[in-house]
Parts: structure tokens; sequence; C-alpha cells
């Protein structure tokens, strides 16, 4: 096994157990975000 | 100011002088943590200009700006499913060398001269635009300015690699949020006593600077909800998954699995980042309406046209200016006292008498900038990138001036680091040991390497004092940067995600595309950062039209 398939077996996230979590998470954030920013825009207009 | 400063560049020169091998220099011998690759890429993209302007942008605009930053969650996303593996498996250098691995010679070698043009003049104007800035508000000679920050970048860039560009931007993004924590602290501080945070935050909401987010579908304005999702993923696919001065950081991580994540933590800290940095700007525009602002930020421009010919007129506009302030600070008075109250019938009189203060005001400054264009036709009137150093200048404690300076300083190092990095390792990579010398040792390419780092550093340095002799330049480096961009853009997409298209089709692609582009630019009166999509769009489409039809290397 060389160094760039070593590389792609260790390929596990460190939190959440699967990268498709991991991109939902931040994804999750993103819609977070913009509802809180839609709530920030109508709270102080 | 000057410890810091003197103490990030003896850090990184030192800390990195054993460097011993191209890839120690180049990649870190693939040895950065996630977290090191994280704060390196936005150390990247924060320059000291979004540093200086972003504030500003929030005080003149509002924060509807940080909707550009909506799409680049969903770009650090994209790029961790497809760019990370494929740049990780086939284990390259640089972004173009995959170019070849996928393609051919002829697109590597046509990527990179394309990025090298590019990236090589906006390290000149990363260098320039806050030196001119500095030396305008500080009276530091400009030349001197850029010398300076240019010769520090070049010393520390050029000894240890991108080890050295990694290692300093922790210190430097430690500065840079330090930096804005205390100028966010310092505006309560300053603001009147018997105005809270939530009057403050009530009186920008009533003057329409926290417009955050804006759902209208409209082409001609620039920032809203549509425009980050869509444009602004396109535009961050394209500079964090094929600029080299971004690839290269996190090539530099240790696996797979650290790329992604530094990826991944940029795209969940970047927005509430901008959000924040925004916010101060929102609130130094809240201290404004309590202490009366210039009319005009740029104190060089203000000078010239007080001691010409139009003096008499700007100052009857200033003098105006000022007694519009006063009514202005009665008035918000007023609003907060019928706020309290809630009665609407009121609250909505007092609102529209300073909807009205607000309109006089929009155009005296505009009377202001066409007497400043009157009196010098050289002059920039635009002056959103002074207001958050004017602030910090002249009302922030001495100590606190220093600490802020030094951020700034260190967010100008920070990207012109990447970048003199980024053109050092495609210049040997991409052209000289892929072209000229195939054959040299580890250390001679190792010595080639450091050379071409102070090159180009001489380069952007030399680009940076002719622009200051030649103003209009810095609109032709913004406008030259949108001429390429698109094309490699495009090829990139065709690369990551067609299997069947050859390198011949997606070459005479780029070319044409690059052509259609040139033409648009001498020939049309399109505005120059549509060139970007029409530049991607025209590469993709005759890739897919020219590869039935062209010979490639399966067909042969």
């Amino acid at each position: 096994m060389d160094e760039n398939s070593q590389n792609i077996t260790e390929d596990k996230p460190p939190f959440l157990g699967s990268w498709n979590k991991i991109y939902f998470f931040v994804f999750g954030e993103l819609i977070l975000l913009i509802a809180l920013f839609y709530l920030f825009t109508k709270a102080f207009s | 100011m000057c410890g810091f400063t003197g103490f990030i560049v003896f850090y990184g020169a030192w800390k990195t002088r054993k460097t011993k091998n191209v890839d120690n220099y180049l990649r870190t011998g693939k040895s950065s943590s996630w977290w090191v690759v994280a704060l390196s890429i936005m150390a990247t993209q924060a320059s000291a200009i979004t540093f200086l302007s972003t504030p500003g942008q929030a005080y003149a605009d509002g924060m509807r700006f940080v909707q550009f930053y909506l799409g680049l969650p969903i770009a650090m996303i994209i790029l961790s499913i497809t760019a990370v593996p494929i740049y990780s498996k086939l284990n390259v250098y640089t972004a173009y060398e995959y170019l070849e691995k996928r393609f051919d010679l002829k697109n590597r070698v046509l990527g990179s001269i394309l990025f090298l043009t590019q990236r090589g003049l906006a390290a000149g104007l990363t260098i320039y635009a806050p030196a001119l800035i500095l030396s305008v508000i500080l009276g530091w000679e400009l030349n001197i300015t850029i010398i300076l920050i240019g010769s520090m970048v070049i010393l520390y860039t050029s000894i240890g690699g991108t080890n050295a560009v990694n290692k300093t931007h922790i210190l430097q993004i430690t500065i840079i949020t330090i930096g804005m924590f205390a100028s966010f602290f310092m505006i309560y501080i300053l603001l009147p006593k018997d105005i809270s945070v939530i009057d403050a935050a009530y009186i920008a909401g009533k003057m329409g600077k926290l417009n955050a987010i804006d759902f209208s579908f409209n082409l001609n304005d620039r920032y809203t909800f549509w425009s980050g999702i869509i444009g602004g993923t396109f535009l961050m696919l394209s500079y964090f998954g094929t600029d080299q001065s971004q690839v290269a950081r996190y090539l530099a991580a240790k696996n797979i699995t650290q790329s992604r994540m530094g990826l991944l933590v940029n795209g969940l800290v970047k927005i509430p980042m901008q959000f924040i940095i925004l916010f101060i700007g929102a609130m130094v525009f809240v201290f404004f309406q309590f202490v009366t602002p210039p009319l005009f930020f740029n104190p060089v421009e203000t000078e010239k046209v007080k001691s010409g010919s139009y003096s008499k007129e700007y100052l009857q506009l200033e003098n105006e200016f000022e007694l519009l302030q006063d009514q202005k600070r009665i008035k918000l008075r007023e609003m907060l006292d019928e706020s309290s109250r809630s009665s609407l019938s009121e609250s909505k009189d007092v609102n529209n008498e300073l909807n009205k203060i607000s309109t006089r005001e929009h155009d005296l400054k505009n009377s202001a900038k066409v007497i400043i264009k009157k009196n010098n036709s050289e002059a920039d009137t635009n002056d959103t990138n002074y207001i958050f150093i004017t602030y910090i200048v002249n009302f922030l404690p001495v100590g606190l001036i220093g600490l802020l300076l030094a951020a700034i300083l260190a967010a100008s190092m920070s990207s012109t680091s990447a970048e003199l990095n980024s053109l050092a390792s495609t210049s040997l990579i991409d052209i000289y040991k892929r072209m000229i010398n195939k054959k040299g040792s580890d250390d001679h390419y190792l010595k080639f390497t450091k050379y071409a780092t102070v090159g180009w550093g001489i380069y952007a340095v030399a680009f940076a004092l002719l622009a200051s002799e030649l103003g209009s330049l810095i609109e032709a480096v913004n406008i030259l940067g949108s001429l390429f961009y698109g094309t490699i853009l495009g090829i990139f997409l065709v690369a990551f995600y067609t299997k069947r298209i050859s390198g011949n089709s997606v070459f005479i692609g780029a070319i044409i595309a690059e052509s259609v582009v040139i033409y648009s630019f001498f020939f049309t009166s399109i505005p120059f950062l549509w060139y970007n999509v029409i530049g991607c769009v025209i590469v993709i489409a005759f890739s897919f039209v020219l590869n039935p039809i062209l010979p490639s290397k399966e067909n042969r």
C-alpha cells in the first residue's frame, strides 16, 4: 500500500462518525445562520 | 506595533530556518493539522484591505455584504467531496499539476501561466493597497511603506516557505482577532453613557445598517441572498479550488482528513467572523452619530480641496454638514424616547425626519465628492477604506492603535506571504522542473524555489511602487483578474466533474473562452465581473461540443 492510498483509508472524520454527518452539520449551520440573520434584520429594521 | 511585527518576521524565519527539502518547503512535508490549515486558509483570505474596508462597507452600505459569503460553506462541502480526494490521491504539489494528470501538459501550462500572470500582479496590489491607506492616514512615505512590508514578507517566506507562512499565519490571525474584539469593545466604551448596546443596535437598525439578509431577486443589486448563494458558491469554488495560494494551504495537511477538516472549519467560522466585523462597522456608524465625522474620510484629498480654489464651497458644505449632525443627534434621542414609549405614530414622525436628514447628509457628501473631483481629477472619491482607520487613529488609546496597526500589517503580510509562496511553488513545479530542468537535485530545486520567492517578491514590490505613480493601474489589475479567472474555473470544473472530455477540447474551449473575454473587454461595455461567468460557461460549453469532433488520446 503506497502513501496515498494509506491517506484515503485513514479518511475518517474526528467528530460525528461520518463525513456525511459533518457536511450536514456545516450545511445546517448555514441554514441556521440565514434564519438568524433574517430574524436579526427583521428585529432591528 | 513594531515589536509584534518584528517578532512575526523573526519567529517565521527562525522557526523554519532548517527547512531542508522541497517537500518540506512547499508542503511542510505534509505535516499540518486541520486547525493550522483552517487558520492558514482564513489568514490567506483576510488581506489588510479586507480588514480595513469591511467595517467601512457596513458603515456606508449596511451589513448586507455578509451575504457575499453565503456560498462559502457550500463550496467547502463540494471541495471536500471532490477536489480534496483528487489532489490527495494524486499527491500533487500544485493544482495545475493535476491538469496534466487529468488532461495533458498544455492545459497544465495554460492554467499555471494564467495563475502566475494574475496572482503576480495581485500580490503587488495586496502590498500597495494597505500601504497607501497607512501612508495617507499616518503620514508615512508611501514607497518606504511598500518596501518595508514587501521586505519583511520576502524575508521569512523565502527562508521557511509554506512552513513559515503557516506558522506566521497562526500569530497573524490571532492578532487580527484580538484587534477586532478590542475595537468592538472600545466602541461601547466610547459611546455616550446613556446609549446602551440595545440602543446602539436600535439606531443602526433604524438607519438601515443591520440589513443582513435581503431575499429580493434583483440582478442589478450586487449583494442579495441569491447572488451570495449562487454567485458566491461559484466564486468560492474558484478561489479555494483552483487558486494555488489557497490550494497550497490544504495540500500541506497530514492527510485527507486534516485537509477536509481545515476547509470545513473555515466553512463554519467564516460567516460568523464576517458578521462580527460588519457589526463592528455598523457600531462605528452609531459612534459617528454622536461624534461628528469628517464630511469626506480621506484626509489628504480633504486637505487638498481646502487649500485649493474650491475651498470656500467645500467649507460651506462642511458647515451645513455639522449643523445637520446636531439636528440628527436631537432626533436620535427623540427616537430612543419614542421607542421606549412605543408610540407608533410619533415614532413614524421621528423616523421620517431622520430619513430626511439622512437624505440631505447623503446629498452633501455627494456634493463634496463632486468638488473634490473638480479640484483633483485624479482623486478617488470612494472613502470607504478610510472610515475604520480614521476611527482607530483618532479615537482609540495609543496602545490600542499600535495593536490594531499591527493587526493591519499582519493581515497584509499573511495574504502576501501565501501569494509569494504559491507563485514560487507553481514556478518550480509547473514550469522549471517540468519543462526546463527535469533532472536537478532536491537541493537545486530548493534553492530555485527560494530565489523564485525573492524574485516574485521583488516583482510584487516593483509593481506596487509603479502603481503608486499610475493610479489607474489598480482598476486594471482587478479587470486583469476577471479576464482570466473564469477560464481557469471552467478548465477545473470540466476536469473535476467530467470523465470523457479530452485535453484537446478543453484546451481549445479555453482559448476560445479567453478570446471571447478579451473581445468583450475591448469591444463591448459588459461589466468586467461578468467576464468570470462568460469565460467559465464558454470553456464548459465548447469542451462538450468539440469533444466528439476532436481527436483524443483514447481515440488514437
